[in-house]
């Protein structure tokens, strides 16, 4: 099982879900414990400030466990220096993608600057994650005209558009061939409709681990199990877990 | 004594649930009422339909059920007699979504049922979500306004909105969260410590059929509460909004 959408504790730059501390060993004691074998782990800080600092001890965390932990990083897109720090993030610290969160990093989809820095992105062979389901500039169909602009270039509705968007998610995903929707946060009977509907293998789960105020990640803990009161099939849950994810990360 | 705040039964969208299924979860999960509004076609526009559904289940229920009356605040005189209709059924609250019902909760629409409520000394619940209409902050404007009306902040702004929920309990003592979807150890922990707010203006819903109903009844029973604030989580809010004795 591959959880898409997790967090690593936040250091420095949090006051909102800043969450409790842990280390990288108790962060594999979560995934363990809830039968995760390899996690997406985003920047936490990289979240509220997207520095290189951010960035390298993302990569510092994920790189005491690397065959269980993907680090995504983030920049801050209109700094001059984003597609070098892009370009940086991918080659020397070697993490697989990059996590936008346009309302919290407060940009649009729309703006020119992340054209660079996802040509950036998809020459490495990485992937974009970024936040979903919350207008006004962090909706699916921004997100989905973002992926047409870099079709090659595969993109992911971090929360599958959450409580209000969801509709919106499924339809984008089903307009947009490298548009993919990762269920976290989503609610149950969004998540099983769009089972039911969107092209199956572009559908991934996470659980945004790394928020909680136990290092054991209760809340996260809970929405994997929470899968099982669904109402899913068994093919839908493979796919959404184990074969969807594998496949798009692939090699990376 | 476990009160469920806010299900609806009937045919939604996307989901279905009986008045049957619902008592069959009830005993499973020894969840001993629920407060119970119509499905949405019947919250936007079959309110009759609606209201005639969830007191018909009330009735049945011994005493299990209560129901949420529903109607869209631009009908006018029509809501205040629809609402007058379901009172003498059996209706005990007020349920409204402005995203489902078209309005806006600071338009004066929905002054006249609030009007309404206030006499009959009903709670509203408002479904809260996301822009632009649904927002925890213009709810706490709202309450402010009606300082006689006693307001359920529904589904407390999940989830990106749950940062607006602390602030609008703060602002407005007329106004109560909700705890399903928010996970106790990142949201709801931070309501409950919070002097100012705490566990006595916090309500249990399982907001069943969106939800798996097991999951939303565990974030509160997982929850490292006093007994007397867990109690008040899961019944105790709800009870005081109705005047019920539990």
């Amino acid at each position: 099982m591959i959880d898409f959408h997790t967090h690593t504790p936040a250091w420095r730059s949090a006051s909102w879900l800043a969450g409790a501390a842990f280390d990288a060993d108790e962060f594999i004691s979560f995934m363990d414990d809830s039968g995760v074998d390899r996690a997406v782990v985003l920047s936490h800080d990289g979240l509220f400030d997207p520095s290189s600092q951010a960035n390298d001890e993302l990569a510092a965390f994920v790189a005491r466990h690397p065959q269980r932990m993907i680090g995504f990083g983030s920049v801050s897109p209109r700094r001059p220096d984003a597609v070098v720090e892009t370009e940086r993030m991918m080659s020397v610290l070697g993490l697989r993608g990059i996590k936008l969160h346009p309302w919290l990093q407060g940009f649009s989809l729309h703006e020119a600057a992340l054209d660079p820095i996802c040509e950036t992105v998809q020459a490495a062979g990485g992937i974009v994650v970024s936040h979903d389901g919350t207008p006004p500039y962090s909706t699916p169909a921004q997100i989905a005209a973002l992926a047409r602009r870099h079709p090659e270039l595969p993109v992911v509705l971090g929360h599958g558009g959450l409580h209000d968007c969801w509709r919106e998610a499924l339809a984008a995903v089903a307009q947009t061939p490298n548009l993919y929707l990762c269920i976290c946060g989503t609610p149950p009977y969004a998540a099983r409709y769009i089972l039911e509907h969107a092209p199956q293998h572009r559908v991934l789960f996470g659980t945004d681990a790394g928020l909680s105020d136990k290092p054991s990640q209760d809340y996260a803990a809970a929405r994997v199990r929470e899968i099982a009161g669904w109402g899913i099939t068994a093919d839908q849950r493979q796919a959404m877990l184990v074969d969807n994810p594998q496949r798009l990360l692939g090699g990376r | 004594m476990i009160i469920d705040g806010h299900v609806r039964i009937g045919q939604g969208r996307e989901v279905e649930l009986t008045a049957d299924t619902l008592l069959d979860t009830m005993d499973r999960l020894g969840i001993d009422r629920a407060l119970v509004a119509p499905d949405e076609a019947a919250i936007a526009y079959h309110n009759r339909r609606g209201n005639d559904a969830v007191t018909a289940a009330a009735a049945s229920s011994g005493g299990r059920l209560l129901a949420y009356a529903v109607a869209n605040p631009w009908r006018g005189r029509d809501a205040l007699d629809e609402l007058d209709r379901a009172a003498d059924r059996g209706a005990v609250a007020l349920a409204v979504d402005p995203v489902l019902q078209g309005f806006d909760l600071l338009d004066g629409l929905l002054v006249p049922l609030l009007e309404f409520a206030a006499a009959r000394h009903w709670p509203v619940y408002v479904r809260t979500g996301t822009p632009p209409t649904a927002l925890p902050m213009p709810l706490a404007l709202l309450a402010g306004q009606h300082p006689e009306v006693r307001f359920v902040m529904g589904r407390s702004g999940a989830t990106d909105f749950w940062i607006d929920a602390g602030p609008a309990l703060r602002q407005a003592p007329n106004l109560v969260g909700d705890t399903c979807y928010a996970p106790w150890d990142t949201v709801l922990a931070a309501l409950a410590a919070d002097p100012e707010i705490g566990a006595n203006r916090l309500m249990f819903s399982t907001d069943a059929p969106y939800t798996v109903s097991a999951t939303e009844l565990e974030r509160v029973t997982d929850w490292p509460l006093t007994q007397a604030e867990r109690l008040a989580v899961l019944g105790g809010t709800v009870a005081a909004l109705l005047g019920l004795q539990i």
